[in-house]
């Protein structure tokens, strides 16, 4: 009886994955366009919140500014899908030291803005070493507020406030499918791939090593791991996962500015990841889910008197938030946890261990 | 383990059964001839506005276009003795995108795809126009009478045949200024303030070629972020540089605060001139309460609608016939002064007018030829105003009068100007 329990605890992670997989895969079947459109970003938004998950949920560093992140990588994407022709047919002037070359297919573009973006993540990781909790947080605030100013100051590569134009989607490689179920599918597998790799770097030793350090440093050296090279990779990786989100962004909306990127971005992926669940990938979904159907639901004006209709969309957000850390303080993800563990022992534990954080 | 592995095995059986079936196109197949969000009875049109953030001073734009259309769609054309636009009702949806570009192209996308809006009617801001401008391109989806003065959309209307604009662009506007500075003031030293985007560097551009070889005139020229919590430094900075002319183009919450800013760096302009998408009662009501009355009184701006505020209006048709819409079919309680709505209902009329002219069985096609076909005298517009476009020329409204801010209310102080 007993080694029964244990394999089908230790089954329930891969089918719940299997289970989502079907789900995602049937899902186009049953949905209109603009479904599909919210679906595709929610997988978008899943990447980047798996990455904040790992760098604030496994490796306790909290960051306000995985918004810069997503943007870095929505440019990074955008300048190498047009290439250097397609940025000077839009009248921008790119320096000539910049390796952007002559334009690839967007899907290509999303490894490489990873890649970028995880460079960016892992210079912002060193300072980052000298701060912690409050001040770090204040730090890549810094970056959040500056990143829109940059992409402004540098008009002739980025095309400052007007933005850069890409073109418009379309499925690649002649495949025989419509354009939004190619970006649906796209989505979803790199999402897939990010779940995956996510969980392969957190269950193992590096894992181990992140979480040790999130429960208390000094420990975690006198057992032997080095902070400073798990802290600054955790950045290197959650920003990598951060561009690859914002690379598909770029894809989706054709259209990158520094305004689609403001801090209020950052602060709202904090708010969803703590509400999906820290130290949980499956949360990620959860908060990718509330980021993008809430801000919809939330819209329909005129709700309730009409001055309040103006503020609804962040307020009714911010009093999600609020009941949702009083009832579940361990977000989404743990309440679905915990009724699994109670299902199995009986008891129900409201918080997880890592709530204290949020 | 062995029932996992089965189980695994099965689950990938069923999956490749679905596959083939689940990549099959969904695409909605319609009646050939049907009209997207047209049919015997309504027209489904909807836009995007900042109801809140940054901007969400514009909130009553969409609102006043409400009253506008339940409005039309209660009373009997006088023609054709139906309601609505030939007994078609206007079934308006408006979406808050925050003044963020992503959001927007986000709720374009339901509008268009989920509400299967007939056209975009009045979206509003430089930026979010533009990222939502080739979506509209591909899928032939109308997008008129945006409220934004860029002079994108009467420029290029070759390039984006499915897009067109309303007001007076701002290089015009920023012309007539120039003209107005030269004409009255002419030694005057001008220090700008505007909005580091299009927007503010249209402005900037017009303002330079109306002066033309006098743009030494232009002692300093600053900008600032939508982002920026303090404007202090650069007025700061304004104010040494000697200029005695603040111009500001900027929009209405910055435009308050900037005045305020300047009041409190200790600097006194001779003239103050703010563009007129901020030139609004709400801004300068604020703009007063910052820096006193008598600091804001005498700033110039343009106008090319009547000043629902203004005494001399008060016995005015247009004026008259919008407060008793807005009081009718109006959301309750709002303060009708605010100027936004009567924006937005001027709009809503011209929108009625091009549906008028797109026939009694409009194709978006249709519509978007009649934009190019506009000749008529809006009533809420200032007198003189022609709604006037042809094939060459797509700026609908580019004809406007100097006005001057005195006590509450502007007051127009010149002839009638054409921009373009």
């Amino acid at each position: 009886m007993n080694v029964v329990r244990r394999n089908l605890g230790r089954a329930i992670g891969p089918a719940l994955f299997l289970a989502a997989a079907v789900l995602v895969i049937l899902m186009p079947r049953f949905m209109g366009e603009f479904r599909l459109l919210q679906f595709t970003l929610v997988a978008i938004y899943a990447i980047a919140l798996i990455g904040l998950n790992i760098l604030t949920g496994y490796s306790g560093q909290i960051s306000l500014g995985h918004g810069a992140f997503v943007g870095v990588g929505a440019y990074t994407a955008a300048l190498l899908s047009l290439g250097r022709p397609g940025l000077e047919a839009l009248q921008l002037d790119p320096p000539s030291w910049m390796p952007l070359g002559d334009g690839m297919r967007p899907i290509f573009t999303i490894p490489i803005a990873a890649l970028v973006t995880g460079l960016f993540g892992l210079l912002i990781g060193v300072p980052a070493l000298r701060l912690g909790g409050i001040s770090l947080a204040l730090a890549t605030l810094a970056i959040a507020v500056s990143f829109p100013i940059v992409m402004k100051r540098f008009a002739e590569v980025t095309g400052g406030g007007g933005g850069i134009n890409l073109n418009l989607p379309e499925t690649p490689f002649g495949w025989d499918i419509s354009t939004r179920h190619w970006l649906f599918y796209e989505a979803w597998v790199t999402a897939g791939i990010v779940f995956l790799a996510g969980w392969l770097l957190t269950r193992g030793r590096i894992g181990r090593a992140w979480r040790a350090i999130r429960d208390g440093e000094v420990a975690a050296v006198s057992s032997g791991v080095n902070p400073a090279l798990y802290k600054t990779f955790a950045f290197g990786v959650s920003a990598a996962f951060a561009g690859a989100a914002g690379a598909l962004l770029a894809i989706e909306t054709a259209y990158v500015n520094p305004d689609t990127f403001p801090v209020g971005i950052s602060i709202l992926l904090l708010a969803s990841a703590v509400i999906g669940g820290l130290g949980s990938l499956a949360g990620a979904i959860f908060g990718a889910l509330l980021y993008v159907f809430l801000p919809i639901y939330a819209q329909k004006p005129p709700i309730f008197s009409f001055e309040f209709a103006d503020q609804a969309p962040g307020v009714v957000f911010g009093v999600f938030l609020i009941v949702i850390m009083l009832l579940l303080p361990g977000g989404i993800a743990h309440f679905f946890r915990a009724l699994v563990v109670a299902a199995r022992t009986g008891r129900f534990r409201r918080r997880s261990r890592t709530s204290e954080l949020a | 383990m062995k029932k996992l592995l089965l189980a695994l095995l099965g689950v990938g059986a069923a999956l490749t059964v679905a596959l083939p079936g689940a990549f099959a196109r969904t695409e909605a197949t319609q009646a050939p001839d049907a009209v997207p969000g047209i049919t015997k009875n309504s027209i489904v049109i909807g836009g995007t506005f900042p109801l809140s953030g940054i901007a969400s001073l514009y909130a009553p734009i969409p609102r006043g276009m409400e009253a506008y259309f339940n409005y039309v769609n209660a009373r009997r054309d006088k023609k054709t003795g139906q309601r609505g636009i030939y007994g078609r009702k206007i079934v308006w949806k408006y979406y808050d995108d925050g003044y963020n570009p992503g959001q927007t192209v986000q709720l374009t996308n339901k509008l268009i795809l989920d509400d299967k809006v007939f056209a975009t009617v009045g979206s509003l801001g430089t930026e979010p126009v533009l990222a939502v401008r080739p979506l509209h391109k591909k899928l032939k989806v109308p997008q008129v009478l945006v409220s934004t003065g860029a002079s994108y959309w009467g420029l290029q209307y070759k390039e984006y045949p499915w897009t067109s604009g309303w007001q007076t662009d701002y290089v015009a506007e920023g012309r007539v200024y120039a003209r107005w500075i030269l004409q009255n003031a002419a030694s005057s030293k001008i220090g700008v303030f505007f909005q580091n985007d299009d927007y503010g560097k249209d402005y900037l551009r017009g303002l330079k070629q109306g002066l033309g070889s006098r743009r030494s005139l232009i002692v300093s020229e600053l900008s600032y972020e939508l982002s920026d919590s303090s404007y202090a430094s650069q007025l700061s900075r304004l104010r040494q540089s000697g200029a005695d002319t603040l111009v500001l183009f900027t929009t209405p919450t910055p435009t308050a605060r900037a005045i305020g800013t300047a009041k409190a760096v200790g600097w006194n302009p001779k003239q103050i001139v703010i563009n007129s998408v901020s030139a609004t009662d709400q801004v300068m009501a604020g703009a007063a309460r910052a820096a006193g009355q008598a600091y804001v009184n005498g700033a110039i701006s343009t106008g090319y609608l009547k000043n629902n505020t203004n005494p001399k209006y008060r016995t005015d048709g247009a004026i008259k016939a919008y407060r008793r819409i807005m009081g009718k079919y109006g959301p309750d309680g709002i303060n009708i002064n605010n100027t936004f709505y009567y924006y937005g209902v001027a709009k809503a009329y011209d929108f009625v007018k091009l549906m008028y002219l797109a026939g009694k069985n409009p194709t978006r096609a249709k519509l978007m030829a009649a934009t190019a076909k506009m000749n008529w005298v809006n009533p809420y517009a200032l007198k003189g105003v022609r709604i006037k476009t042809s094939r060459t020329d797509r700026f609908p409204i580019d004809q406007g009068k100097v006005v001057r801010y005195n006590d509450g209310s502007w007051t127009e102080i010149s002839a009638l100007y054409k921009g373009r």
